[in-house]
C-alpha cells in the first residue's frame, strides 16, 4: 500500500489504475460479453485483448484530443462513431499488410466496435483528460482486460482442454492421453462460474491488502 | 453559434471525416487484399492440383467453380467457390473436388462466426469427416455427417450449402450420373409390367411399347385414391407418350401417385431392356 501512494507520478498512475485498481474485467465488470465468449484457448484472450489495447491507446488519444470540441450532448454519437472507424482501418490495413496478424486476430477487431471498456474510458477519462494522460489510461486498462482475459482463458483451457497455448506454435498437452477434458469449462457456463470464482478471488485479495 | 446548430455541425463533421477516412484507406487496402486473396486462392488450388496447369472458370447461381485441367488438358477436379449465410455473416469457402467427385479439401475463405464456438468450421475436427466423401453421397445431416455441437447453426449452414454445391458439381461440371438414363428407343416391342410405390401402396402398370416408342400406359393395380390417381394418370400418361422421356414433371396435388406411375413405368422399361440383354446374349452364344 506504501508503494501505491508513492506513485505520485501522474502518468504511472494512469497507466496502472487500469491494470489493477480498476481492473476492467474483475474491478468494473465491464465488456463481459467478449471475455466470456472467447476466453477458451489462452491464443484467443491474448489476441483480443492486444487488439483492446491498440483500439484503446488510438480512440482515448482522438478523443482525448477532440474533447473541446465536441459539444456534451452529441459526444456519445462522436465517440461511437470514431472508435467504429479506427477499429475498421485497423482491420483493413491489417488485412492488406501484416497479413499473418490479421489471420490470428481478425475475427476479434470487428468485436471491438462494441467492447464496452473501449466507451467506456472514453466517457469516464479521455473525454476530460490531456492527452498524454490518456494514451497511458487506454494502455493501462487494455493491458487489465487483457489480464483479466488471459486469466480466465488460462484456466478454462487447462481444465477444457487439457493444453495450454493451443493452436500456436507453443502448444503442450499438459495430461496424459487417458485425461478427459472437462468440457463444461470450455462452455459458457464454464465461463461464468470462473468468472465468478476469479472475482471473488480477487475480491478477497483486494480485501485483504485494502487496495481501495 | 446557436447550441443546436454546434451539435449537428459537430456530428456532421465528425462522420463526413470518418467516411472520408474509411474511404481513404478502403482505396489503398481493397486492392492489396484482393491480391492476397487471389494468391491464397491460388495456391490451395495448387495444394489441391499439383499437377493443375490451367483452369477455367464458370459461375453459375450457386457459386463460381473452376475447372482444374493439367497440361495434357485432361480434367483433374473442380474448385468451387461459394458463400453462406452462417451464425452471424456470411462465410466464404471453397471445396476441392476430384474428377471421380471425390472431395479433397474444405477451405475457409472469410467468416466472421464466434470465435471458439462457430470457428470450428475451420478446424479438423469439422472438416475431417467431409475428406474423401464423394458428391454422390447424401451428405445428410445425423447419416453420413454430423453437426458440431454448440455450433449447430454454423455447421449446418455449411453442411447444407455444401450439398448443394456438390450436386451442382456432380451434375454439372464433372457430368456423375446416379444412373444411366433410359433408352426407350432399344425397347424391344411388346407389353410389360412393372410397380411401383404410390401414396397408399404399390401402383402396378403396363406400358406397350410399338416400334421404339411407349404408346400406351394402362394402369393394372394401384390402392390411391381414385381421384388422384386420375389425375395423375392424366398428367402423367401424355408426357411420357409424347415426349418418350421419363423426364416428367409430376402432377401437383398428387405428386406421390404420380411418382408412383413414372416409377413403375421405368420399372417396366428396365425390365424389358434387360431382358433384351439376356436373350441377345444367348443369341451371341
Amino acid at each position: 500500500m506504501k508503494a501505491v501512494k508513492m506513485m505520485d507520478n501522474l502518468y504511472l498512475n494512469d497507466f496502472t489504475r487500469g491494470i489493477f485498481k480498476e481492473n476492467p474485467t474483475f474491478r468494473l465488470v465491464l465488456g463481459m460479453c467478449p471475455t466470456l465468449a472467447i476466453t477458451v484457448l489462452v491464443k484467443n484472450g491474448l489476441g483480443m485483448g492486444l487488439a483492446v489495447v491498440a483500439v484503446l491507446a488510438c480512440s482515448n488519444v482522438v478523443i482525448s484530443s477532440l474533447r473541446r470540441f465536441i459539444p456534451e450532448q452529441v459526444r456519445i454519437p462522436c465517440y461511437i462513431v470514431i472508435i467504429a472507424t479506427f477499429v475498421t482501418i485497423i482491420e483493413m490495413v491489417l488485412q492488406a499488410f501484416i497479413p499473418a496478424l490479421y489471420d490470428a486476430l481478425g475475427v476479434f477487431v470487428p468485436l471491438i466496435v462494441v467492447n464496452c471498456i473501449i466507451l467506456g474510458r472514453a466517457e469516464a477519462f479521455a473525454g476530460k483528460q490531456p492527452v498524454l494522460r490518456s494514451l497511458c489510461d487506454g494502455i493501462g486498462s487494455g493491458l487489465g482486460f487483457t489480464l483479466g482475459l488471459l486469466l480466465l482463458s488460462l484456466v478454462r483451457e487447462i481444465f477444457g482442454n487439457g493444453t495450454l497455448l493451443a493452436e500456436t506454435n507453443y502448444a503442450i498437452q499438459l495430461f496424459g492421453p487417458n485425461f478427459e477434458p472437462m468440457r463444461i469449462f470450455a462452455q459458457p457456463a464454464g465461463a461464468f462460474i470462473v468468472l465468478g470464482l476469479l472475482l471473488a478471488l480477487t475480491n478477497i485479495i483486494f480485501k485483504r491488502f485494502q487496495i481501495d | 453559434m446557436p447550441e443546436f446548430t454546434r451539435q449537428v455541425l459537430t456530428l456532421v463533421v465528425v462522420t463526413v471525416v470518418a467516411a472520408g477516412l474509411l474511404a481513404g484507406a478502403n482505396m489503398i487496402t481493397a486492392p492489396v487484399i484482393a491480391e492476397r486473396q487471389a494468391e491464397d486462392y491460388r495456391s490451395a488450388l495448387e495444394e489441391y492440383f499439383p499437377d493443375m496447369a490451367e483452369f477455367k472458370t464458370e459461375v453459375l447461381d450457386e457459386g463460381s467453380f473452376d475447372l482444374v485441367y493439367n497440361a495434357g488438358g485432361e480434367l483433374l477436379g473442380v474448385m468451387a467457390s461459394a458463400s453462406v449465410q452462417g451464425y452471424d455473416g456470411p462465410i466464404s469457402y471453397n471445396l476441392a473436388v476430384d474428377k471421380e467427385g471425390a472431395i479433397l479439401g474444405l477451405r475457409i475463405v472469410e467468416h466472421t462466426e464466434t470465435q471458439g464456438v462457430g470457428d470450428v468450421i475451420e478446424k479438423p475436427e469439422f472438416q475431417n469427416q467431409f475428406l474423401g466423401k464423394n458428391c454422390l453421397d447424401p451428405l445428410q445431416i445425423g447419416e453420413d455427417v454430423d453437426t458440431v455441437s454448440g455450433a449447430t447453426i454454423s455447421t449446418s449452414a455449411m453442411i447444407n450449402s455444401m450439398r448443394q454445391l456438390l450436386s451442382v458439381v456432380a451434375e454439372n461440371l464433372l457430368l456423375l450420373e446416379t444412373e444411366e438414363p433410359l433408352d426407350i428407343a432399344a425397347v424391344p416391342d411388346g407389353a410389360y409390367r412393372g410397380s411401383g410405390e404410390g401414396y397408399f401402396g404399390e401402383i402396378g402398370v403396363e406400358v406397350t411399347v410399338d416400334s421404339g416408342k411407349v404408346t400406351a400406359i394402362e394402369i393394372v393395380e394401384h390402392h390411391e385414391k381414385p381421384t388422384y390417381l386420375v389425375e395423375a394418370v392424366a398428367s402423367i400418361s401424355p408426357q411420357i407418350i409424347d415426349g418418350q422421356t421419363l423426364e416428367v414433371d409430376t402432377k401437383t396435388g398428387a405428386t406421390e401417385s404420380s411418382i408412383g406411375i413414372v416409377d413403375a413405368v421405368k420399372d417396366a422399361l428396365t425390365k424389358a431392356l434387360n431382358a433384351e440383354d439376356v436373350e441377345s446374349g444367348e443369341d451371341d452364344g
